[in-house]
């Protein structure tokens, strides 16, 4: 820690954040290992495991074969066995040739086996629309493993988060599951050096505001942010919360926010029935919260469709800027 | 979809309005525009129009009572099906109605709630913050007159029904009024101009020394209650009952613009009981006044169009900075300060003149009297000042616009303080 360049560098992008983590981690304990399809030689489908191959070896990142539930189902061995695997999905859509795995084996051995083992395993999700990958590589799945007791599930949205959430999931006993939005992926912020880790479960209250409560996930935290501050200069001001973890979900942050400004929207890119934004509806709902309320609860999802290859139809699919604007607008001069 | 036809608000304190007669029955074509009904409120009778183009459904009876905000109608485009009303017809002897509440859809569609009539008999459209607030206060929310959407009763209103019910039990229509805490000698009372408040004395009062103030608030500004009767003598009535109220055995006065006028009216009114007169700006020595400059404010909806305005109000534009200008259109964020404050201006400024003359009021008040006015002032001429009769001090002050007090408040304070 001598000397100027040490400790000033410029901004990481959201992807050198997650390699980060990974070098750190596999640097200060040998028993984390990577593995998936085309991780090593290749570097990742999305290049986020880049040279680690090269520092790490053969033995430590690991290509397996194209067999998500094979995969998936060694990552889980492994780290019942003492290892600390983190595996790597090329589309997060793929989960669903893997969810035997995830769901029925790494969610419930711990609790069927009366503690006796534990699954530190950790799998990374590529998601999300907006590349042009069309139906079966664009969507937002993560509500689906946010329903299974014994997973937690976080999606960071800036590259300080995906290095710290990442390095909590690895500390983390259990089986965590990152959604990281393809989108993201080359996006860039401050990330601060050396270990640290961002507890999984705990929101972040990025903007503060008084007028409604935007409460966001993964990419549509920031587009929400960025309709923040337009609505800021139209005399709207959100308190704008990037939830991170849908499970187990920030329910304090998301009730006191409540509380102060009566008036929520969520806003999530996954469909939006059945989906993170009613879970988060009905909690205020169920909660004192409630009696602050001034007006309706507002939800801005995913269509109820396949995202479509087109590529002005894969915009209009998912919440963007401008309809965050309206929502908000809407919501809080009383239109509904 | 087909468009509702809510019975409107025509005036500021009405809850309800009875249907006359309508102009067309169940089944005619409209237009929009096209005379629809006649209601009746309790000051007025008045025609409302069609607010789209299609076949009228489910009109309510003629003779029924309809609380505002809610429907007395619908309106179908052509070939839509319209079997049952949206949610049940309301009958005259029941003017609430069947609920159809905002569903959760699987197929696609937005999470409209619906905009279809709703309450079930003897509910209330209400947001949970108004109810819990109605509750901790021990009233019936069935009491309060909803502004929100489709009527709904929100926190706003249930404040507004709260304080009006203080202030009613305390005197009728008396003025907000708040007293500076300490201080010794003859008070000084302050009342603000149009479309200002209380706070606008501010920085004045950090100059005006130690005597007691006391500052009152126009109806519909600041925390005075909206009143209905808003000509000049209503409002110069008004502060005459909130000062005798004070039971004041002398008292200094200061006010600016409208609250110079309404001062001047009430040392004509009280002579014993006044000390001295100070008048900024006033209104009521002239007709001109700039009438684009008060449509501007009234109309601004946002600090974008608010704060060119403002800046009009003084002669250095880079007082009225942006936070300024937020702060000031959040006291006017609410419509119906807005509407109270348009009713007004109305009232006291139709077609941008002073509809009130104060010169014969001016001339007959025996007390100290000084009037301050800055040169730039572009709100107000500062020659109306040469009107006033030569008794009357008049002080100019170059480089100033309309708020003397906010712009020059040490030199305003140093005029005043040389003689009281």
């Amino acid at each position: 820690m001598s000397g100027r360049s040490e400790r000033v560098r410029g901004k990481l992008s959201y992807a050198e954040a997650i390699r980060e983590a990974l070098d750190i981690a596999m640097d200060r304990d040998e028993r984390v290992v990577l593995m998936g399809e085309d991780i090593g030689v290749y570097g990742g489908a999305f290049q986020v495991t880049g040279d680690l191959f090269g520092k790490y070896g053969p033995e430590r990142v690991i290509d397996t074969p194209i067999s998500e539930l094979g995969g998936a189902g060694v990552a889980i061995g492994a780290a019942m066995t003492g290892l600390r695997p983190v595996f790597e999905f090329q589309f997060s859509d793929f989960a669903a040739l893997a969810m035997e795995q995830i769901v029925n084996q790494a969610a419930k051995l711990r609790y069927m086996l009366g503690g006796a083992v534990s699954v530190p395993v950790v799998m990374r999700f590529p998601a999300g629309s907006g590349t042009g990958a069309a139906a079966q590589h664009s969507q937002s799945i993560e509500a689906w493993l946010g329903h299974v007791p014994g997973l937690k599930v976080v999606q960071p949205s800036t590259p300080e988060d995906a290095k710290g959430l990442l390095l909590s999931a690895i500390e983390d006993p259990d089986p965590v599951m990152i959604f990281e939005h393809k989108l993201l992926y080359k996006t860039k912020g401050h990330v601060p050096r050396g270990h640290y880790e961002t507890p999984i479960g705990e929101a972040a209250l990025r903007r503060i505001g008084h007028s409604l409560t935007i409460v966001a996930t993964s990419i549509m935290a920031r587009k929400s942010l960025s309709a923040a501050e337009e609505l800021a200069r139209q005399g709207i001001h959100a308190d704008v919360i990037d939830l991170r973890s849908i499970r187990p979900i920030d329910r304090e942050t998301v009730l006191a926010s409540v509380r102060k400004t009566g008036r929520l929207m969520c806003v999530y890119e996954g469909v939006k029935t059945l989906g993170i934004g009613a879970e988060i509806s009905a909690m205020v709902a169920e909660s004192d919260a409630f009696d602050f309320l001034e007006a309706p609860i507002v939800r801005l999802g995913g269509a109820e469709c396949p995202i479509p290859y087109n590529p002005e139809l894969e915009k209009s699919v998912v919440p963007q800027e401008p309809d965050i604007l309206e929502a908000a607008r809407n919501l809080v001069q009383g239109r509904i | 979809m087909p468009v509702e036809v809510i019975m409107p608000k025509v005036d500021m304190d009405m809850a309800s309005g009875k249907i006359l007669a309508w102009h067309v029955s169940a089944g005619d074509e409209v237009s929009k525009g096209d005379p629809l009904f006649d209601i009746e409120t309790d000051k007025a009778a008045m025609e409302v129009e069609s607010p789209g183009d299609g076949i009228l459904r489910f009109p309510v009876d003629e003779g029924a009572v309809v609380q505002i905000g809610r429907p007395v109608g619908w309106i179908y485009a052509d070939g839509e099906v319209a079997s049952d009303p949206p949610g049940g017809i309301p009958s005259s002897k029941d003017e609430f109605r069947q609920s159809v509440p905002g569903e959760a859809t699987a197929d696609g569609s937005r999470n409209n709630i619906s905009s279809g009539p709703d309450n079930i008999s003897g509910k209330f459209r209400a947001s949970p913050l108004a109810r819990s607030l109605a509750r901790a206060d021990g009233f019936e929310i069935a009491t309060i007159v909803g502004t929100g959407p489709r009527g709904r009763i929100e926190a706003k209103d249930v404040r507004n029904y709260q304080a009006r019910r203080e202030s009613e039990a305390d005197t009728s229509d008396a003025l907000a009024v708040s007293e500076s805490a300490s201080g010794t000698g003859t008070p000084i009372i302050l009342l603000h101009g149009f479309a200002s408040d209380a706070k606008s004395w501010t920085r004045l009062e950090s100059n005006l020394g130690q005597r007691p103030l006391v500052r009152m608030e126009l109806p519909g500004h600041g925390r005075s209650q909206i009143l209905k009767a808003v000509g000049f003598p209503d409002l110069a009535a008004t502060v005459r009952q909130t000062f005798d109220g004070l039971n004041l055995d002398k008292a200094h006065l200061i006010g600016h613009s409208l609250g110079g006028a309404l001062l001047l009216d009430l040392a004509n009114a009280r002579p014993d009981l006044v000390a001295s007169l100070t008048l900024i700006a006033p209104a009521g020595l002239g007709p001109e006044i700039n009438g684009e400059l008060l449509a501007g404010i009234l109309r601004a909806t946002r600090s974008e169009s608010l704060g060119p305005w403002l800046k009009k109000l003084v002669a250095d534009e880079s007082l009225v900075t942006e936070s300024y200008v937020q702060a000031a259109m959040r006291d006017r964020m609410e419509q119906s300060t807005r509407a109270a404050q348009e009713a007004m201006a109305d009232a006291l400024f139709p077609d941008g003149v002073q509809a009130f003359d104060l010169r014969a009021a001016l001339a007959r008040v025996e007390v100290p009297t000084r009037i301050l006015w800055g040169k730039q002032d572009r709100m107000i001429q500062w020659n109306h000042a040469l009107r006033a009769p030569g008794r009357v001090a008049i002080h100019l002050l170059d480089g100033i616009g309309h708020m003397p007090q906010i712009e020059a408040p040490e030199e305003v304070a140093r005029i005043i303080e040389a003689n009281l």
